[in-house]
């Protein structure tokens, strides 16, 4: 028994010490790349993390930035979805430590990070005015006039639609006729019906939530009045539900909830023909495509024009080097760079002087069958009458308003029970 | 476990204070030459301080991370306590009732407790068999042993992961499988059930085999001589485990039972990570959502931390409710077993 | 129960070592797709030769170095500090006399009850006042001793040493410090060990926590992971491939003191 215990240790000591090594080797990789450590040394570059999510299309752009600057270096730090992001943030805000340097902020929630201002840096620079759309601009101000975050993309919404999938179902496929079947949500809805008559297991739109959203960017007061009270039950609000709730029993919605599993797997199914298409969502539906020929984009949204998402990048006060900060998110906003970010990922930019460059304007996609996409996305902004009033609760009601819809359309509520429901969620908010 | 020690401790006690200077105790005295007074009483102190200066460090270090916390907690949880805006007044229990009156708080019991109940039962029997096929003369034990405590090492984060990219309700290899024998597919991110024998068999797949471990040592603890004086008397195999083994090892099930009472209620990652729904908080109607995931997204979502803490403390009397019916309930069940 | 096993005993522990492997086997398998094949949901059971690039993806996705330098650094020291304050403390408990022994061993083992969750919103307020949310050191500090740690040295080493051991030594003249160096310290080891291993473990795949104190870019690898897994371009190819990657080091430590790992878990559990 002595002789096996002994034996016994001697190999927990072994496995130890090779864990042990590992871990200094570890650290010692992750510290000799350089880029892994924070902060600055003496005599060392400046590194200023860049908190994203989803895509941003920076990658190019911090390459170019970092080869071009020895006392200030980029790093991005990617977080999946933007409701992460936001429970990281707000946890590291209240923990007054552990953000990054810069972090990126979605259009929606810019009125709740507003009530804390305090947390950020105001950018104010009066050399940067005018660079923006007045309303993306007005939407980074805060009521004293501080700049708390600049813009970086608007998200135009236009359909992307399956050419391939059309065409089987016997729909035109050209992206001019297309346009004309949708110009109101009844359209839509209508030529939904004659597609999935056509084609039954493939659905009219990828999901309910995102068409919600979609038809939410079109409502001056979705959740809240002007004063910023919470008031859901508007008969604006009431009828967008009903329509993405009846349209489930129609069978045009896929019925699975966006950005989840199996979402994203039914873009190499043929689960879907049609989603509600802001900028920024041409990089998805092509990282989420692979394999899959046939997608096109039109110059149409139903109901009008409406925009749907585009960011801001704030620099939190809590950061050491808040001066570097501002001036790498001046720069990554900068028309020419958002340029370039459009040309990455179809983030639509948010300045004036980005939206003019022939860079944008002249854009062609080739994965969306050569579609002059930016033409189309330019005039799809043109098209935008109403900014939504979006309230300090706004992303939260969001969630909860989602999570209503999902219900009927994974059949677990009837619309009723679920809304009633949404209700109760929207009190618990407090 | 812990009461014949205090009674010792006492014992000794008793014998060595009367004797002068009797520090080291017993017969040292006989043979050492007679100690300086100042050694004396650095030998004393030495034996009556020691002790505390060894259980010192894990005490203090206890009472700040596991003891304070405990009763700030209850602290925070009368208080109005937002995330970001710090302490507020004190509410007394309306957050509890806050969260009481909140159907999600209800709900997510629930689930916490099917999922539990679910994962545990067949998980320790199954266990339990497994331990009894290994508990032979099997030729390379250590291999065998060490097969089925594989999973174990596995992350729940990477198990929930693994297990999720199978539980596809629309693409997911198991709704395949189903599909080939001819069943249609099952919600599994919808329906209630489903979604919690999803989430029991990531729970079993990697503590069955743990569990089947502990059972074994507590087997191979039984007088085998309780075995051949039954076969002797002409019990079958299956007879011997149930009326000899299982009640043999009445002890450790109820230490596995009450171990895994206090693991499962408070299971996070596996339905977080189940979870497609932006929001992750246990589907679209909270079909899978526990309460250590409402913990989370009432102080981290909703970002109000007075909720949270009265909802960790809801936890925890659950608990406590829990381990004590669980050793009731196994000691009846053990005690009928040992009487037939 | 000695007899000789069977075919059917046989039989049935393959089906479990596989069952075992079979979800790991999985993992290697999607990583090792192309991105399009692994979203079928139905893949060939043969590996993919694209394993490799998968990984490299993943590492450019998640700071994966950093968040496996933290796991490594977090899981040692925890598994350091709980080894030497539980045993210093649980031989107090088994071998020394003095007052209050019995009270304060009910208490430690009364607080293994207590789930980690219910500390985790003053941890939070502690952490943040410090000024250490975001750091590794938020996620080390709760973990430094555990209550589970005194229980289990304390119940091995009730018989693992003597009494009259303890006696020689004294009578030697040894101080009481001197005689759980020489006695008690050699005589824990094996206890020490698996209690080592176990914290390392434990702390190694604790997911609540972390995700509430660590940022993305400062993650451990059970956060990285989740980061892995939430992106909204789903590449279950990419993402399973980081899995296995992640899975790695435990399964290494599981090669190396697998054998540890049982005799650990069948020892404690007399014990326990």
């Amino acid at each position: 028994m002595q002789t096996s215990k002994t034996l016994k240790t001697r190999r927990v000591r072994l496995a130890s010490s090779a864990l042990m090594a590992l871990t200094l080797a570890c650290t010692a990789a992750a510290c000799g790349g350089g880029s892994d450590s924070d902060g600055s040394s003496a005599d060392g570059p400046t590194t200023i993390s860049v908190a994203t999510f989803n895509e941003f299309g920076y990658e190019d752009l911090i390459d170019e930035w970092n080869a071009s600057n020895d006392d200030i270096q980029i790093k991005q730090v990617k977080v999946g979805t933007w409701d992460d992001a936001k429970a990281n943030l707000y946890t590291k805000l209240a923990a007054g430590s552990g953000l990054s340097d810069i972090e990126a902020i979605e259009g929606d929630a810019m009125p709740a990070i507003m009530a804390e201002s305090d947390a950020f840096v105001d950018l104010s620079d009066p050399d940067l005015d005018g660079r923006w759309l007045d309303w993306k601009a007005a939407a980074g101000t805060n009521a004293d006039g501080q700049v708390i975050g600049y813009g970086t993309d608007v998200g135009p919404e236009s359909i992307c639609y399956r050419a391939d999938l059309f065409k089987k179902a016997g729909l035109p496929t050209d992206r001019a006729e297309v346009a004309t079947l949708m110009g109101t949500w009844d359209d839509y809805f209508a030529a939904g019906d004659e597609f999935v008559a056509a084609m039954p297991d493939t659905a009219w739109y990828d999901s309910s939530g995102g068409l919600a959203q979609a038809m939410l960017n079109q409502v001056a007061n979705p959740f809240e009045a002007d004063d910023a009270t919470v008031d859901v039950e508007n008969p604006e609000l009431e009828a967008v539900y009903a329509d993405v709730t009846d349209n489930v029993k129609r069978g045009l919605s896929s019925r699975i909830p966006q950005w989840s599993d199996d979402w994203t797997a039914q873009f190499s199914n043929d689960g879907f023909a049609t989603m509600a298409c802001p900028g920024w969502m041409m990089g998805i539906i092509e990282g989420n495509s692979e394999g899959v020929d046939g997608w096109d984009i039109a110059n149409v949204f139903p109901g009008g024009g409406g925009n749907w998402g585009g960011s801001f990048l704030t620099v939190p006060a809590q950061g050491d080097h808040v001066e570097a900060a501002q001036e790498v998110a001046a720069w990554l906003t900068a028309p020419e760079q958002q340029a370039k970010a459009f040309a990455a990922v179809g983030a639509f930019p948010s300045q004036l002087e980005a939206q003019d460059s022939p860079e944008v304007n002249e854009a062609v996609n080739a994965f969306f069958n050569d579609a002059p996409i930016g033409e189309i996305t330019a005039e799809r902004a043109a098209a935008i009458t109403v900014q939504p009033f979006k309230g300090p609760k706004y992303s939260d009601i969001l969630s909860a308003f989602q999570a209503a819809i999902l219900r009927v359309d994974d059949g677990s509520q009837d619309p009723g029970d679920s809304w009633d429901q949404f209700l109760t969620d929207v009190d618990a908010l407090g | 476990m812990s009461t014949h020690l205090p009674a010792r401790g006492g014992d000794t006690e008793q014998v060595s204070s009367p004797r002068p200077g009797g520090a080291t105790g017993g017969s040292g005295l006989l043979l050492l030459p007679q100690p300086k007074p100042w050694r004396q009483r650095a030998s004393r102190l030495d034996v009556t301080l020691s002790p505390y200066l060894y259980i010192a460090p894990f005490f203090i270090l206890f009472l700040v991370i596991g003891m304070f916390p405990l009763g700030y907690t209850a602290w925070v949880s009368v208080h109005d306590w937002s995330l970001l805006g710090g302490k507020g007044e004190f509410v007394g229990l309306d957050n509890y009732r806050k969260v009481l009156d909140n159907p999600y708080f209800t709900k997510q019991l629930v689930n916490t407790i099917s999922i539990f109940v679910i994962s545990s039962i067949p998980q320790i029997l199954v266990a339990l068999a497994l331990a009894g096929l290994l508990d032979t003369q099997l030729r390379g034990r250590t291999t065998w042993r060490m097969s089925i405590l594989l999973p174990f090492v596995v992350s729940p984060v990477a198990v929930a992961i693994i297990f999720g990219s199978l539980y596809g309700d629309r693409y997911g290899l198991v709704n395949e499988v189903l599909g080939m024998v001819g069943i249609d597919p099952v919600a599994w991110h919808t329906n209630r059930l489903a979604s919690h024998v999803a989430i029991a068999t990531m729970v079993n797949w990697r503590w069955t085999g743990y569990n089947a471990l502990i059972f074994l040592a507590a087997m191979q603890a039984v007088p085998r001589d309780l075995y051949e004086s039954a076969s002797i008397d002409g019990a079958s195999r299956v007879r011997q485990f149930t009326s000899i083994t299982v009640p043999m090892i009445r002890p450790t099930m109820i230490f596995i039972i009450i171990t895994s009472t206090i693991g499962g209620l408070q299971i996070f990652a596996e339905p977080r990570l189940f979870d497609g729904t932006t929001a992750r908080n246990g589907g679209s109607d909270r079909q899978f959502g526990t309460i250590t995931m409402l913990i989370y997204d009432f102080g981290w979502q909703l970002r109000d931390l007075g909720r949270a803490s009265a909802t960790a403390w809801l936890l925890f009397l659950v608990i406590c409710v829990f381990a004590v019916v669980n050793f009731l309930l196994i000691r009846r069940l053990g005690a009928q077993g040992g009487e037939r | 129960m000695s007899r000789r096993p069977g075919f059917l005993v046989y039989g049935l522990l393959i089906a479990f070592a596989l069952g075992s492997a079979a979800p790991l086997y999985w993992s290697f398998l999607l990583g090792s797709q192309t991105k399009q094949v692994a979203a079928q949901g139905t893949p060939p059971l043969i590996p993919g030769g694209h394993f490799l690039a998968n990984a490299q993806r993943a590492l450019d996705s998640i700071p994966f170095w950093k968040a496996l330098a933290n796991s490594m650094m977090v899981s040692t020291i925890t598994a350091c500090s709980v080894v030497f304050f539980c045993t210093l403390a649980g031989y107090a408990f088994a071998k020394l006399r003095f007052r209050g022994n019995g009270p304060l061993m009910v208490v430690v083992i009364a607080t293994m009850a207590v789930p980690t969750q219910l500390g985790v919103v003053p941890l939070f307020i502690l952490m943040s006042k410090l000024g250490w949310a975001g750091s590794i050191w938020s996620v080390v500090i709760p973990w430094l001793v555990t209550a589970f740690g005194v229980f289990f040295m304390r119940q091995y080493l009730l018989d693992a040493v003597p009494d009259e051991l303890i006696e020689a030594a004294r009578m030697d003249g040894c101080s009481q410090i001197r005689v759980f160096w020489t006695v008690a310290v050699p005589a824990a080891r094996p206890a020490a060990a698996i209690l080592w291993l176990f914290t390392f473990m434990q702390v190694w795949t604790d997911f609540f926590w972390p995700l509430i104190a660590l940022p993305p870019d400062n993650p451990t690898i059970q956060v990285a992971l989740n980061q892995l897994q939430s992106g909204y371009f789903k590449d279950f190819s990419l993402v399973l491939a980081g899995t296995t990657l992640a899975t790695i080091p435990l399964l290494v430590l599981f090669v190396v003191a697998g054998r540890q790992l049982v005799a650990g878990i069948m020892q404690g559990a007399v014990k326990g």
